[in-house]
């Protein structure tokens, strides 16, 4: 209980610290591993950072981004950025971690950020955190009610950072409507391996599954694979609301995403209040970092029942109800 | 599932997602055959699987539109057979260091494929794609007809390249011209073959078929394009020539193998099977360097001047 309310009171603090805006000019930087139209990871920290800017005005923000940059090609831009005088390049990868760490020290005064991580970092470098446990939970409560055959696949990146966390949510959500139903999760074992995941999928739904989800961008390749069985019951929960406006959007019951905008503000709010970083910042239900969306063109598959177990749950999560212990999960 | 059930699946699946790396490695043993190693397959298939998709993308009514699929097919051969005269004229003409300039031209291809697929796409997205395409009565067979005869036709145009190929590299005058300049250049040259010109035509040959294996990725497997959609699947084309000791049949054992051993490992971990699933996805790749341990001694059998540029002035 002493760590839920603590929780909750960093999610205030959190919130609040959104409300200021820049009073000068800052410049923001985003490095990505693939690219800011990949309908996943690596737009939505991208069209975080256009809202924002948006929001603040152009005379407020400048935005620049770099993508397809592998971990060991990153530092140049990174260093490129910060001796432009940058005050704000977010790194979105854990894989950017050891760069991060490096350039942090040559360049004290740049606020450096990259996620996923738990980790507190130097005193100019923010991580992130989106809890996936939550968005997890809510497609496993569909998965779990909307299942005939009581087989459901989960198309798994690599079993670490949030599509870990993502990975046992899904699990619990299912195992709280569905005890019974059989989870197969496997891991593909990259995040960009669109082919793989499309083979994984095929695997599962010949093992039987009938719903099927999975985190990270390569997902749309097991997405397209479901959208082949065109009529058959054969059903997607996804991770990543662009999802919904594919052409494979016949298949996706819903879809969460997040919303990285709580942390690209956040970050901007803190460094104008002189705190250059040193903070862990989450994304949850409770701070707007998460969105969830219901795919109404999908008929009747999407029951006032799965409509109702699933806002129930919404709603417990953004007043801090739901707590799901997903660090429990072992598989 | 039962395990025959477990079987049936990893067969079934494993035929049809064989196809890819199965031509593309065809289309390097050509190249090989010929002395040159093409590291750039995987570029050429970038952009197969790119050029392959346009039209499906694009051509949605009309005409045209009940052939978009042959039409990708048709574009994606024509890029990898352009793509390959490139790394003929740098290669063959200018005696570039082949490994140096493969690398490059993957680098080129997948560049080139990931800007115009942002600048004429915009983002990931999928297409309708090749449908499956049952062969009456065949496709009925117990067991047999679902692993072999039920797949989209472009699996049964691939699985027939391999008897083609062998073909034409060991029954014709063409596939003797070919083993001849990558085996003992000087002595082909001797007898009036014309070396470099045998090696652009393999060269542009190998390319129009990494060129078809990118454009089944986004056609028939996978049915959408991502500037990632090869993902190695090229460079495991060319450790394949090797593994299949530069025979089309060899070549299929080896596409099958890798495949088969892919399916397995998905379903290894899609059963419920405890196993650490790092291991599982390393388990083709692992067979894939153990065989090619145990054929470093059938070396000889493979095209002695492999990765050599001829030059006739020059003394030997």
């Amino acid at each position: 209980m002493k760590r839920f309310l603590l929780a909750t009171a960093a999610t205030f603090a959190f919130v609040s610290g959104l409300l200021a805006a820049p009073r000068a000019k800052v410049r923001v930087a985003l490095i990505v591993e693939s690219t800011v139209d990949d309908k996943g990871w690596c737009q939505a920290m991208h069209d975080a950072i256009k809202v924002t800017q948006k929001k603040y005005g152009n005379a407020l923000v400048e935005y620049s981004y770099s993508e397809k940059m592998k971990p060991v090609d990153a530092g140049s831009a990174a260093r490129q950025y910060a001796s432009k005088g940058f005050e704000i390049i977010i790194c979105h990868g854990a894989q950017y971690k050891n760069l991060v760490l490096e350039m942090a020290e040559e360049f004290p005064k740049t606020s450096f950020a990259f996620g996923t991580s738990a980790d507190i970092g130097p005193k100019n470098v923010f991580t992130y955190m989106p809890e996936s446990e939550q968005t997890g939970y809510l497609n496993g409560i569909i998965a779990g009610l909307v299942t005939k055959a009581n087989v459901i696949g989960n198309v798994g990146p690599v079993d670490g950072g949030d599509s870990a966390r993502y990975n046992r949510g899904f699990y619990l959500g299912v195992k709280s409507v569905n005890p019974k139903a059989d989870i197969k999760l496997a891991y593909t074992g990259s995040f960009g391996d669109f082919v793989k995941a499309a083979e994984l999928a095929h695997t599962d739904i010949k093992a039987g599954a009938d719903v099927l989800t999975g985190a990270s961008q390569q997902a749309t390749g097991a997405l397209r694979a479901v959208a082949e069985y065109r009529d058959k019951n054969i059903w997607w929960v996804g991770q990543d609301t662009s999802q919904l406006a594919m052409s494979e959007s016949f298949k996706v019951i819903a879809a969460a995403s997040y919303d990285y905008t709580a942390i690209v503000e956040a970050i901007i709010a803190k460094r104008e209040a002189k705190v250059l970083g040193g903070e862990n910042l989450p994304l949850n239900f409770a701070n707007g970092g998460f969105t969830y969306k219901f795919n109404e063109k999908v008929g009747p598959v999407l029951t006032p029942a799965v409509r109702k177990a699933v806002g129930a749950a919404e709603k417990d999560m953004k007043a801090g109800k739901l707590p799901i212990a997903w660090k429990e999960v072992k598989f | 599932m039962n395990s025959g059930g477990m079987i049936y699946n990893i067969l079934s699946l494993g035929v049809p997602f064989s196809v890819a790396l199965l031509v593309a490695a065809l289309g390097e043993n050509f190249n090989q055959r010929a002395g040159i190693f093409n590291l750039g397959c995987e570029g050429i298939m970038s952009m197969g699987a790119f050029l392959g998709f346009l039209p499906a993308f694009f051509i949605k009514t009309g005409p045209l539109a009940a052939h978009v699929n042959l039409l990708g097919f048709v574009f994606a051969m024509a890029a990898g057979a352009l793509l390959g005269l490139l790394f003929a004229l740098v290669t063959v003409t200018f005696r570039a260091s082949q490994g140096i300039a493969g690398i490059g031209l993957q680098m080129f291809g997948w560049g080139i494929a990931g800007t115009l697929s942002r600048h004429f796409v915009g983002g990931v997205t999928g297409v309708e794609g090749v449908p499956a395409w049952a062969i009456p009565g065949l496709a009925k067979i117990p067991f047999l007809g679902g692993v072999l005869f039920n797949h989209n036709p472009v699996v049964y145009i691939a699985f027939l390249m391999v008897p083609t190929s062998w073909y034409l590299l060991f029954r014709t005058p063409w596939g003797l011209k070919v083993r001849a300049v990558g085996t003992y250049p000087r002595a082909a040259d001797t007898m009036g073959i014309n070396v470099n010109r045998v090696r652009y035509q393999a060269l542009m040959l190998g390319g129009a078929m990494a060129g078809f294996a990118g454009a089944y990725l986004s056609l028939c497997q996978a049915k959408m394009f991502a500037d990632d959609i090869v993902a190695g699947r090229g460079f495991i084309a060319v450790a394949l020539v090797y593994f299949g000791r530069w025979n089309p049949v060899g070549i299929l054992g080896g596409a099958l193998l890798f495949s088969l051993a892919q399916t397995l490992q998905l379903s290894i971990q899609v059963g419920g099977i405890k196993f650490p699933y790092e291991f599982a996805v390393m388990l083709p790749y692992v067979l894939v360097i153990v065989v090619l341990a145990f054929t470093r001694k059938a070396r000889m059998r493979g095209p002695t001047e492999l990765g050599k540029p001829y030059n006739r002035e020059m003394r030997v």
